[in-house]
């Protein structure tokens, strides 16, 4: 039986009543190309995390050489991740183009 | 225009333009966002000038565009605000992308629009290719033939957008310059029975409820997008008895009675004249002047478009022995598009099966005169008395070049 709602049953104009639903949505069905991180390479810059428009870079606290705690990339929430590749294109490890830090590859289902 | 506020009604001359300015100053919105367009512009000119006297309390959004002013209208009303605007032609046009989507996330936006010829060649006097094109918007459309009609039917209209069973936008249309500009006089409704009649704005899922938060303009795809419009139309259907009870309450209220269209002595008329707006005023006084010689004509003036009250109309036209709908605008290839209405409406609902024709006239502000009037009428006589309607059909009025 369909769990989905009938018209009478939504509420009017397609708004969501509930905060944070799109946790929810699989967007990560969307892709086709995937992210992998390569964390040899990382310097942890968090510039993927901050360009992510679905928030699928996973973050984890770690030791910072200075002695305090910080945040450092742990790895990518295929759920959400949609492949579209920004993370990829805005590493600047990458963009130095000796190695990758993140690498881009065909998603086979 | 300070004479004008507060006390009794008062008969006042006064634009058609100025009159739904008058109206936005007595709604008192909470948001207002216009881009000025001939011939709308002195709605937004007078409405301005109340913003500035500190007449009314509107945060008003001076765009750089009409594609902004309903982006910020759209906004605003999702955050819960009384919103209004007032456009024309290439203006609305400019809004269509919103137009749908202020439809569709059901906004009650309110707008005034003074209908004008779309460009091509440039004109800016009156048809109605603006607002017919716009037909399928989800908008409800309400048709006004005088300064009075298009200000009381903006007095009703946020009873009727905002009512928890339509929840729609809705807009006023008026004739470019015919009305827009023409000084006629009116009765002006008191500052406070307006106020009292329009009622208190109740928010609908507000953006800016931040104990209660909501997204608004999501993503709908195929398992939820046709519910959603399903939904919408639901809003359309309930409009035509929304539309009534709330005119019904202005009549008890302010002694003008309205329907979704008006019959003007249909009873017993064989020959019926359909139309929309102000050229309903010269077929008024032609039915007048033949009635008088026992010609047995009537009129019915559409007021509701959208919502289409395809029943009523129907009925109301069982007795017609030919009907003759004049329209505004072209459907280019096509009939015009109160004439498909109309003929739907005849064909599922009149008891009768009568001759139906219909004419395009009066494009980019071409007048009708009482004489090209009194011409369809005889025509359609001529076409009642041999049985059919031949290659009368779809003639283009007051054309040069062509026979009629
Ligand atoms: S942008 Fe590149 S280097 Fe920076 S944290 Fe992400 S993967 Fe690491
Ligand atoms: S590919 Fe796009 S969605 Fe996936 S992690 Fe990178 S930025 Fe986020």
């Amino acid at each position: 039986m369909s769990t989905l709602k009938t018209w009478q049953e939504l509420p009017h104009g397609g708004v969501i009543l509930e905060a944070g639903s799109a946790a929810k949505y699989e967007t990560g069905s969307w892709r086709t190309w995937k992210p992998i991180t390569h964390r040899e390479h990382c310097i942890h810059c968090l510039a993927c995390w901050e360009y992510c428009p679905e928030d699928a870079i996973v973050l984890e606290d770690g030791q910072d050489p200075s002695g305090g705690t910080r945040k450092f990339v742990k790895e990518v929430n295929y759920f959400h991740c949609k492949g579209c590749g920004l993370c990829v294109r805005e590493c600047p490890v990458n963009k130095e183009g000796k190695v990758q830090a993140l690498g881009f590859v065909r998603d086979e289902v | 225009m300070s004479n004008l506020t507060a006390g009794k009604p008062k008969i006042v001359p006064i634009t058609g333009a100025g009159a739904c300015a008058q109206a936005m100053r007595q709604i008192n919105p909470d948001v207002v966002a216009a881009f000025p367009i001939t011939p709308s512009t002195q709605i937004v000119e007078d409405f301005s000038a109340f913003v500035a006297n500190g007449q009314v309390d509107t945060e008003f959004v001076t765009v750089e565009s009409e594609h902004s002013a309903m982006s910020a209208c759209i906004g605003a009303s999702a955050a819960g605000g009384r919103v209004m605007t007032a456009t024309s032609s290439a203006g609305m046009a400019y809004m269509w992308e919103l137009l749908y989507v202020a439809a569709s996330m059901r906004q009650p936006v309110l707008m005034s629009l003074v209908n004008r010829a779309l460009t091509g060649p440039i004109n800016i006097h009156c048809d109605h290719s603006d607002s017919m094109g716009a037909r399928d918007a989800g908008w409800i459309q309400l048709y006004s033939e005088t300064n009075q009609e298009a200000y009381d039917n903006l007095v009703m209209a946020a009873r009727i957008a905002e009512h928890p069973d339509v929840r729609l936008p809705l807009m006023v249309c008026q004739d470019g310059f015919i009305i827009s500009h023409s000084i006629q006089t009116m009765q002006l409704e008191d500052d406070k029975a307006v106020k009292a009649f329009v009622g208190p704005h109740l928010p609908y899922h507000s953006i800016l409820d931040t104990a209660k938060p909501v997204t608004w303009g999501a993503l709908d795809l195929q398992d939820y997008y046709i519910e959603h419009k399903r939904g919408q139309e639901q809003g359309m259907r309930n409009a035509l008895r929304v539309i009534q009870e709330v005119s019904d309450d202005f009549a008890k209220t302010f002694g003008r009675q309205y329907n979704l269209f008006e019959d003007y002595r249909l009873d017993d008329a064989e020959i019926v004249l359909v139309a929309i707006n102000s050229v309903a005023g010269e077929i008024k006084e032609v039915i007048d002047e033949l009635r008088t010689k026992g010609e047995k004509v009537g009129l019915l003036k559409i007021r509701s478009f959208r919502p289409f009250p395809y029943e009523q109309i129907g009925q109301a036209l069982s007795n017609a022995k030919i009907i003759t709908v004049l329209d505004r605008s072209a459907s280019f290839g096509a009939h015009g598009p109160l004439f498909t209405e109309i003929s739907t409406a005849v064909y599922n609902y009149a008891s009768n099966r009568p001759l139906l024709m219909g004419h395009t006239f009066g494009l980019g502000g071409r007048e009708l005169t009482l004489r090209h009037i009194e011409h369809v009428i005889s025509e359609s006589r001529i076409c009642l008395d041999k049985g059919e309607v031949g290659n009368r059909q779809g003639m283009w009025l007051n054309v040069r070049g062509d026979k009629s």
